[in-house]
């Protein structure tokens, strides 16, 4: 996660929160989202150790349903936690398809959508052997509710559609009253072989939600609540054999898993050893060097900037080295209760000089200007959006154009123009020492027609908090999927019921088309009339400028030499870890 | 001589108490929110507010500090529901790791103190060595030698010394392992192997300003009229330089030894990192990124004991070594 | 011994140290004799070269590279030749030492017992430890230390400054030396306490056939001590004589200076003190000709040989004087102006 944060504070701004859902670092398996390494089980001799080197000092979370970034979901999905579907373990945008995982199948919902059935395999344990049965999955997912324990950092779905009577504050706390509740909405046949979902809406794609780690099964009588981080009980390939903070985190061959029971995990490594807490320039020569057990390792983070040529210009790295988007876009997001005015959000869209923020950012390496808020890693729901006319596609503003747009606000609205020419617009945006560079490119961009910036630069932690209680009327946040469906996009940051909408637009007039649109999207059940929906909405908020994106960021990695398999997952937007292999 | 060590712990004991008070209250007094900090990134106010009241932060800072006391002699539950109990002595929770603090501090103490004493003994033996050389063969080559190797461990900083080290001898020539902290017990060979350069890159570090000390303080000590009588009565100069230069020349330099082993007992902070060992200094800085006060609390608290304690030591040994300071 | 052979015969002595500022001479061609059993007094200001020389003789230039010239013949043995080994065994045995501060002259780490021992042991190797109690009560005892079995074992700090420096010389005398040298023992006593400690040293040379040379920018002290005297000026001999032809005809322009100082320093209440006009040179790079001369009453002209040649002493009266002026001058002189 520290990776992800020093993201957010190099280009996406925005709250830990915002870094905090989806996809992580690296390389892409298809050449059209970027380049990487190929999957391939060729040259692999069984067993071994992987080495991943770390700058952080830990490991974000171990505990299924407090985990919520691409790169851990898909690292311990891979490795130690199943879930009821899970993704094809291959590269490219196959890997984006749901297949069933402790589940038979990939779910059945009743004819409104509301309902969901699941059915557990046969012969599927945790790491002592015993079965896993509902049970495990409901108590899992009650864990989710405990917000002041095991439910605070993971993400929120099963508490926002589950359909539970009344307050449920997780198991710890709660009344029998409470626990009957909340398993009447989620109900176990009497075998323990079928899990019943009831949901307050319908939810097209609730199959993809029951894939993140907050719906893996926990053992009641082995949790240790806000402790189970530190040794879950494994039900994949591998187990915690060791976890010590600041120093590794040692996986091992989990004896009770079995092969057959399990259709998505291929493991060929004895052992992987996650060690943290390493100097990044440290971790960068050793990747560079790839001497000894270097050449069996890989990394939990980017390479450093002052690198980035070295290992780009020097054809002997084109084997190791990786370049892809890491899942995420940077915007702004634009008050629509503070600036009701099109001419003056599109404005600023023209006038901000992208090109050198992107530069005093570290350059191309660090994105592409984006023109959709739906990252191309969505391969299903990216389209090319249309943007407002006269962008300049290499960044750099059009000074022209926006100021013909401020000129026609003067006349359209003009209490926004004065607002935003007299008093300025406050700018609120994360603290951190590129920011202290970036503000000026904003403040002489958006100057040059006469729109003015007040900065306030918000201490990262407090973030999400701040612009809650007082948004901003212009505010910089980053976004990445939860799981391959624009449904974790669009209605997120864009409908008031999302998790992360502090645009205000429902006051906007033009909403009320928008809100219905979304809404005929999340029922809809075919994925590709889903995907045209969803690009048509995502246009739709480009047209209105209620926000405006900024880049795909994108993130830059080396393997070591005996590394295999290391193809980029792109539902995780990292490496399919469990599947990697060595060559000999 | 008795008095005056039991004056001098009892004085010690005090100064705990202001300074485990002062510490708390300082932490206290910061603006961020303890509370906040507990339950990451779904807090909503309302949960922010139960947790406050649950883990005590609603109570003014005199009971809260009266309670962390309460928690170091008894031990204390933290948390919702059968929540997570911490035996004495408890130093807090850090809902961050999810672990006692009290584990954390006793499992990143002996990383620490590992670092620490094995730096400790180079960098005397570096220091006290090369100053006395310097200082006997004063503006010959084994003086310059030993200033100018000064001079490089003053100027160059810690990170830089320990990342050159990682680069000669094990990335470029391989001659070291990459160092990983394995503990003495479970075994001693890798404990050793992996804390070499650590010690070396400290040792260099702090033996410079040895160098100096042991250097300037001989040369004084030479010019002292005692040390003229004691060749005036037919001393041969070995005992006089063993007998009466060093004992006067190093006195002072156990002070300041005392003193900066036990600030090195806090954490070596830069040391750990670079080669990261999973020490109190490390620990520290996880603890400052997270915002993390329960761990900052009790390290500080634990750092500034070690200070107080060494400073009281050194002391009551000062009073052994040097007559004058005794008072009966 | 043979007692045609003077105790310690110094000849030719330079002592000079490199520094920075070039190099410094600090005593500049000295010879003089000491007799068994005499006691002479060296005079002169800080800085004249008294100090550096009685460490030469006893080789106490520990910290600080020094380059020695010329002879010191002790026992018609030249110390300069001996080797560091051979030299231990002088110092203290043969040739004791008392020093000018008795504050930071003991070591402050062990008891005075201890340290007076220890002087003791270091050329009696084989003395049993209750003969050195003994030897040290001993000598306590004779330089008035009372209750001296219960101070034994104090430490220095625990005595005042008059009191350690009687400790200072017990140390000196516990081996009997042949020759005591005393550099400016008194000087930062009190004045009480001054008197009490020249007697002190007074009456153990007398019980003891001790030779004494004693270092003092005070006259008064050598009046009182001495049989002969030299002064000293810029490294160099100014004036040598017996204490008495010195105090009746003080016969170099310097030390008449001197002199009236002295008397001065008696008669006046306060303020004025008729002195010698001037500062002492700087001893880096002294330019040739008497060193004196820049202070002296007496201008000879530039063409003078006071200008280019070093005085030697000559008898002139019953002193030896190193001055260029003519003896008439210089007897004169040293009548009129006292």
């Amino acid at each position: 996660m520290s990776h992800q944060k020093k993201l957010i504070g190099a280009f996406i701004v925005g709250a830990l929160l915002l870094a905090a859902c989806g996809g992580s670092s690296s390389d892409g398996g298809d050449a059209a989202v970027g380049g990487g390494l190929s999957a391939t089980d060729e040259g692999i001799k069984d067993g071994g150790t992987l080495f991943i080197l770390d700058h952080s000092t830990g490991a974000t979370n171990l505990d299924p349903q407090r985990i919520y970034t691409g790169a851990d979901l898909g690292f311990l999905g891979s490795t130690i936690t199943r879930t009821l579907t899970s993704y094809t373990p291959i590269a490219g945008k196959k890997g984006t398809e749901l297949i069933a995982d402790l589940a038979t199948d990939t779910g059945t919902p009743s004819e409104d959508v509301k309902t969901w059935n699941f059915t557990l395999r046969d012969g599927v344990t945790f790491e002592d052997g015993a079965a896993i049965v509902c049970d495990d999955i409901r108590y899992g997912v009650s864990r989710t509710f405990a917000s002041e324990m095991t439910g605070d950092e993971g993400p929120l779905y099963a508490k926002s559609m589950l359909d539970v009577a009344g307050e449920y504050p997780g198991p710890y706390t709660a009344t029998a009253d409470q626990q009957a509740a909340f398993e009447k909405a989620v109900e176990c046949s009497e075998d323990g072989k079928t899990i019943t979902f009831h949901l307050k809406n319908p939810v097209a794609d609730f199959n993809y939600t029951v894939a993140l780690l907050s719906f893996a099964p926990v053992p009641k009588a082995k949790d240790t609540a806000d402790k189970y981080t530190l040794k879950p009980v494994s039900s994949g390939p591998f187990m915690v054999q060791s976890y010590e903070e600041g120093k590794e985190l040692v996986m091992v061959r989990n004896p009770n898993w079995n092969q057959d029971s399990d259709p998505v995990r291929k493991p060929h490594l004895d052992e992987i050893r996650w060690q943290f807490g390493l100097e990044e320039s440290v971790i960068d020569e050793r990747m560079i060097a790839d001497a000894g057990d270097d050449q069996m390792t890989i990394v939990y983070g980017t390479i450093q900037p002052e690198n980035l040529q070295t290992v780009f210009e020097d054809p002997k790295f084109a084997d190791r080295r990786t370049d892809g988007f890491d899942g995420f876009v940077s915007y702004t997001m634009i008050n629509i209760k503070k600036v009701p005015c099109l001419e003056v959000r599109q404005a600023f869209w023209l006038a901000l000089d992208r090109e050198a923020l992107r530069t005093a950012a570290g350059g191309p390496y660090t994105g592409v200007f984006a023109d959709s808020f739906i990252n191309p890693l969505l391969a299903v729901d990216y389209t090319p959006g249309t943007v407002t006319e006269g962008l300049n596609v290499d960044g750099t503003p059009n000074v022209e154009a926006a100021q013909a747009k401020m000129d026609a606000a003067k006349v359209s609205c003009p209490e926004v123009h004065k607002y935003a020419t007299e008093q300025g617009l406050r700018f609120d945006h994360g603290q951190s020492d590129l920011w202290a560079k970036l503000i000026s490119i904003w403040i002489d961009s958006l100057g040059a027609v006469g729109i003015k910036i007040i900065d306030n630069a918000i201490e990262p932690s407090k973030y999400y908090a701040t612009i809650n209680q007082d948004p901003g009327d212009l505010m910089r946040a980053g976004w990445a999927a939860d799981w391959n469906n624009a449904s974790t996009v669009v209605p997120e940051l864009f409908t008031k019921e999302g998790g992360f909408n502090y645009s205000q637009n429902w006051e906007d007039p033009a909403y009320a088309a928008f809100s219905e649109q979304v809404n005929l999207a999340k029922g809809e059940t075919d994925r590709v009339k889903q995907a045209k929906l969803w690009q048509e909405t995502n246009q739709y908020v480009l047209d209105q400028a209620w926000a405006v994106p900024g880049s795909f960021t994108k993130a830059q990695n080396l393997v070591g030499s005996r590394v295999r398999n290391a193809y980029q997952w792109l539902p995780f937007g990292w490496y399919n870890v469990g599947a990697i292999g060595l060559a000999e | 001589m008795l008095s005056f060590v039991c004056r001098r712990l009892f004085f010690a004991v005090i100064l705990l108490f202001v300074v485990s008070a002062f510490t708390y209250v300082i932490f206290a007094a910061l603006p961020s929110d303890p509370a906040a900090l507990t339950c990451g990134k779904n807090c909503r106010p309302e949960v922010i507010a139960q947790n406050r009241v649950r883990l005590g932060y609603d109570k003014s800072i005199p009971e809260q500090y009266g309670n962390f006391l309460k928690g170091i002699v008894s031990g204390r539950t933290y948390g919702a529901g059968e929540g997570v109990h911490c035996p004495a002595p408890s130093l807090g929770y850090s809902f961050r790791k999810h672990q006692c603090v009290t584990d954390l501090i006793t499992r990143t103490l002996p990383v620490t103190a590992s670092v620490a004493l094995g730096a400790f003994v180079l960098w005397m033996l570096i220091g006290i060595g090369l100053g006395t050389m310097a200082a006997l063969k004063r503006g010959r080559w084994p003086d310059r030698l030993a200033t100018g190797f000064s001079v490089i461990g003053i100027s160059l900083p810690t990170f830089f010394i320990g990342l050159l080290g990682i680069m000669v001898f094990v990335i470029w020539t391989g001659l070291l392992p990459f160092p990983r902290y394995e503990g003495i017990t479970a075994d001693p060979a890798k404990w050793f192997m992996s804390l070499i350069l650590p010690w070396f890159t400290l040792a260099v570090v702090s033996a410079s300003s040895y160098i100096r000390l042991t250097r300037n303080g001989i040369l004084e000590v030479m010019n002292e009229e005692f040390v003229r009588l004691g060749l005036a009565k037919g001393l041969k100069r070995r005992t006089l330089i063993v007998k009466y230069v060093m004992r006067a020349a190093l006195l002072p330099i156990v002070t300041i030894a005392g003193l900066d082993f036990a600030a090195l007992l806090g954490g070596a902070v830069i040391t750990e990192s670079v080669f990261s060992l999973p020490g109190m200094g490390k620990l520290s800085i996880m603890a400052v990124n997270d915002s993390d006060l329960s761990i900052l609390v009790a390290t500080t608290l634990v750092a500034a004991t070690f200070i107080v304690i060494a400073n009281a030591l050194v002391d009551i040994l000062y009073g052994f070594l040097d007559p004058r300071v005794r008072t009966y | 011994m043979n007692s045609k052979v003077p105790l310690l015969s110094i000849r030719d002595l330079q002592v000079s140290f490199n520094t920075r500022e070039g190099l410094v001479r600090a005593v500049d061609g000295i010879s003089f004799d000491v007799e068994h059993g005499e006691s002479i007094g060296i005079v002169g200001e800080s800085g004249s070269g008294k100090s550096v020389m009685v460490n030469a003789i006893l080789r106490l230039n520990f910290a600080t590279e020094v380059i020695v010239k010329g002879e010191i013949l002790f026992d018609g043995v030249d110390l300069l030749k001996l080797s560091e080994a051979e030299m231990t065994r002088i110092r203290g045995r043969e040739i004791a030492m008392i020093f000018q501060d008795p504050l930071s002259a003991l070591n402050p780490f062990y008891t005075v017992g201890h340290q007076i021992g220890e002087a003791y042991l270091v050329h009696h190797p084989d003395a049993s430890k209750s003969e050195v109690n003994r030897i040290v009560l001993n000598a306590l005892d004779k330089v008035g230390i009372p209750e001296a079995a219960k101070r034994i074992k104090s430490y220095p700090h625990e005595f005042s400054g008059g009191m350690r420096q009687r400790i200072v010389i017990a140390i000196a005398l516990v081996n009997d030396p042949k020759l005591l040298i005393a550099d400016e023992p008194t000087t930062a006593l009190d004045v009480t306490v001054q008197a009490q400690i020249l007697d002190l040293i007074q009456s153990l040379r007398e019980q003891s056939d001790s030779a004494v040379i004693l270092i003092t920018h005070d006259l008064g002290v050598v009046a009182e001590t001495a049989q002969r005297v030299m002064v000293m000026y810029a490294g160099r001999a100014a004036e040598s004589s017996t204490v008495t032809s010195l105090f009746e005809a003080p016969s170099h322009p310097y030390t008449q200076g001197l002199m009236r100082s002295v008397h001065s320093l008696e008669n006046s209440s306060r303020g004025s003190l008729k002195s010698i006009l001037g500062v002492p040179p700087s001893l880096i790079n002294l330019p040739g000709g008497c060193a004196f001369r820049p202070r002296c009453s007496h201008q000879l002209g530039d063409q003078s040989k006071c200008n280019t040649d070093k005085p030697e002493l000559r008898l002139v009266g019953k002193s030896n004087v190193a001055c260029h002026l003519p003896d008439e001058i210089i007897k004169s002189n040293s009548v009129s102006d006292v």
